[in-house]
């Protein structure tokens, strides 16, 4: 689904990706780790195509695609979904009537009509409640005002929304109690399937308890320092990253 | 405040015009007209600083060489019942080029309210105001609007009086050539009366200018809630002056909406004159090309325990401009006023251009006031977000334009007039956004 090969990246001509390849394969759950500033948020924001980050170097094709020839819309609509660390707030955007363009401008690129919006207002209860929303977030502005953990369930909801083919979770666990994790983990486990696929970017091994990873990946410096399943993820967290990053 | 007492051309040709006027108007009101004259002799056009026209060019306006229009040319029915609001029916003030035509409007509901300015002044006291308030008049656009007022109109609520709905009145001007035209309403709003009043200003054809001025005078306890559409053709001029005196325990609330035109200014000027009156002042624009739209406020805070909000946005694209040049005046005495003034600009294209000078200037130890002015791009952060979830540029950009002007349309207080709204002065961001 997802190849990176030899990716080097980063804004202002400072290079913070230097030779990251991955291939992801439909079904297939990655979990990404690494110490603060390694670059796991530069390469979600490539793979997002946030217009601020530059590829120097490499490719990325997505179901065969040049990625990085498309601009955000393009991917979002090819069914890249980015659930962001620091989620922006947008006031005076109300909430459930951005759910609804964002819902139907994924129905109208796939042929389909636009949902009639008492329809909508069920759907997005149901995903609603079945990530522990209160029905108030319908009014409200997006993220507007919203704490940490309410903007990180918001993304989730986004992702529940879109049905996306991959998704990359950028600290989507940073801010959330224990009992959100718990919630948002069940959310995000509902959506998987075997013909979609997750990036899971986080420090904790504690999320890793509840979407179990297939393969876990040290990012340090720009680059992929080790990968392996999910036993390493256990070894990061009693032995630090000096563990991995000194030994390379 | 002028510097000379030698007339410029520009200032001969409105006073040889004025001899038309006054051949042709009402007797009653030659006096106040003539009293507007001399003021407006003695204002003479603003030169490039004046302090009240800093940011505008007044230039191409003054030198036009303007007829007058007397009210009779034609406007269809379906022209005016396009620009009617909804509930508005039974109750609209149609004026063609200044002049209330009856024809045209509807007055079932208001009928008795209404006295035509000319008669109003046998009434010593109102005309004692009027005079006065041409003595005192320092901005000659306001003091050339009353020496040229047709046949003005005084509507006036009883005490203890509510009209029930609101109140349209429809500028409608005609244009097609230079011609001016000056409508004058004094609203004079009893102990405890309220009215709520929709204003919408549109044009058939270009080349005309409006010169408007409106005195809303409120009682003890009188309540208005104001909005003002200008929504004229955008190749004609457009000033407009209202007055506001606040008197105990009274309400003013005002938003308004411009289109912009070639020229545009809305003057405001508001006293609060007694304890307990509070004054809502809004403004957004939505501007594009080369219109402009320029706000000049003075707000005096007379009295104690009074409160002023002030909140203005501008969207400026193409080679637009706007300017905002407020200030808050809080006299000794008017302790615990509470005023606040903002301006937010949202900036879309790199030549349009903004000018803010939001001021205070305080004689009273115990008061809360606060000010301030932005100037903004579109937030990249957001605009990108947005696209993430599958919105294109344009549909995000526009959305994040939208939301920027819904905090002042949402205090609009008629659904109709937000209706209208949003489908056309936001339906301006739509066409250019790429
Ligand atoms: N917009 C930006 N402006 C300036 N520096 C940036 C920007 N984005 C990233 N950087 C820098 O690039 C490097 C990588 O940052 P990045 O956010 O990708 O790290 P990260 O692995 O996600 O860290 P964290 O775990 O703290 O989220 C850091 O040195 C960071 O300071
Ligand atoms: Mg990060």
């Amino acid at each position: 689904m997802l190849e990176i090969k030899d990716l080097h990246a980063g804004f202002d001509g400072n290079e913070i990706i230097k030779g990251i390849s991955l291939t992801i394969k439909k079904g297939e759950i990655h979990a990404v780790m690494g110490p603060n500033g390694s670059g796991k948020s530069t390469m979600a924001k490539i793979l997002s195509g946030h217009p601020s980050y530059e590829a120097m170097g490499g490719e990325i094709l997505f179901d065969g695609e040049n990625l990085l020839e498309m601009d955000a819309e393009q991917r979002s609509l090819a069914g890249i979904f980015m659930g962001f660390q620091y989620p922006v707030e947008v006031p005076g955007v109300n909430n459930a009537e951005f759910l609804r363009m964002a819902h139907n401008a994924r129905r109208v690129k796939a042929g389909e009509e636009e949902i009639d919006p008492l329809d909508f207002d069920d759907l997005l209860s149901e995903k609603m409640k079945t990530l522990g929303m209160e029905k108030k977030y319908k009014e409200r502005n997006l993220n507007d005002g919203f704490s940490g953990g309410e903007k990180k369930k918001n993304e989730i909801l986004q992702m529940a929304i879109l049905e996306p083919k991959l998704s990359i979770l950028d600290e989507t666990d940073s801010g959330l109690d224990i009992d959100a994790l718990r919630v948002v983990s069940e959310g995000v486990n509902k959506l998987r399937n075997e013909n979609n696929a997750l990036i899971l970017i986080t420090h904790y091994q504690r999320l890793l308890d509840y979407i179990k990873p297939d393969y876990v990946h040290v990012l340090s410096d720009g680059k992929i320092v080790k990968s392996g399943d999910k036993s390493l993820a256990l070894e990061l967290e009693s032995q630090g990253y000096d563990w991995v990053t000194t030994a390379n | 405040m002028s510097d000379t007492l030698v007339e410029s051309s520009a200032e001969s040709a409105f006073l040889d015009l004025h001899k038309k006027l006054i051949e042709q108007g009402s007797p009653a009101l030659a006096e106040l007209q003539q009293a507007a004259l001399n003021r407006f002799e003695l204002l003479g056009f603003p030169h490039s600083k004046h302090e009240m026209y800093t940011y505008l060019n007044t230039k191409e306006l003054v030198e036009t060489a303007f007829g007058l229009s007397d009210g009779s040319k034609k406007v269809s029915e379906d022209f005016v019942a396009g620009h009617i609001y909804p509930g508005c029916e039974s109750q609209c003030l149609v004026f063609v080029d200044g002049i209330l035509n009856r024809n045209l409007s509807r007055l079932e509901g208001v009928s008795a309210n209404l006295v035509p300015l000319s008669e109003a002044v046998s009434d010593q006291e109102l005309k004692k105001y009027l005079l006065e308030t041409i003595e005192d008049e320092n901005d000659v656009f306001a003091a050339l609007s009353t020496a040229f007022c047709g046949e003005g109109l005084v509507f006036k609520v009883g005490d203890n009086t509510q009209i029930s709905g609101p109140v349209q009145v429809l500028f409608v001007s005609t244009g097609g050539s230079p011609v001016m035209h000056a409508p004058r309403i004094v609203w004079q709003l009893g102990k405890l009366s309220e009215v709520k009043v929709i204003e919408k200003f549109v044009g058939v054809e270009g080349g005309y200018f409006i010169n408007a001025v409106q005195d809303w005078l409120l009682a003890e306890g009188a309540g208005v809630a104001f909005t003002q559409v200008q929504a004229d053709v955008s190749d004609s001029w457009h000033f407009s002056k209202t007055r506001v005196h606040l008197h105990r325990n009274s309400r003013f609330h005002s938003s308004n909406a411009s289109f912009g035109t070639q020229l545009a200014r809305h003057h405001y000027d508001v006293r609060l004159k007694e304890e307990g009156s509070e004054l809502r002042l809004n403004g957004v624009s939505v501007l594009d090309d080369k219109e402009q739209v320029h706000n000049f406020i003075r707000i005096h805070h007379e009295a104690p325990q009074c409160i002023s909000h002030q909140h203005f946005k501008n969207i400026i694209n193409g080679h637009a401009r706007s300017s905002f040049d407020g200030t808050v005046i809080v006299n000794q005495g008017a302790q615990l006023t509470s005023s606040d003034q903002l301006i937010n600009n949202l900036m879309l294209s790199n030549d349009c251009h903004a000018d803010n000078k939001p001021n205070l200037m305080i004689f009273a130890d115990d008061v809360k006031c606060t000010h301030g002015a932005t100037i903004g791009q579109i937030d990249e952060e957001q605009w990108f977000y947005l696209q993430t979830r599958g919105l294109s540029a344009r549909v995000a950009k526009e959305l994040l334009t939208r939301s920027f002007a819904k905090s002042i349309i949402e205090t609009i207080e008629f659904p109709e007039v937000v209706k209208d709204l949003n489908g056309t002065l936001l339906k301006k961001l739509e066409v250019r956004n790429d």
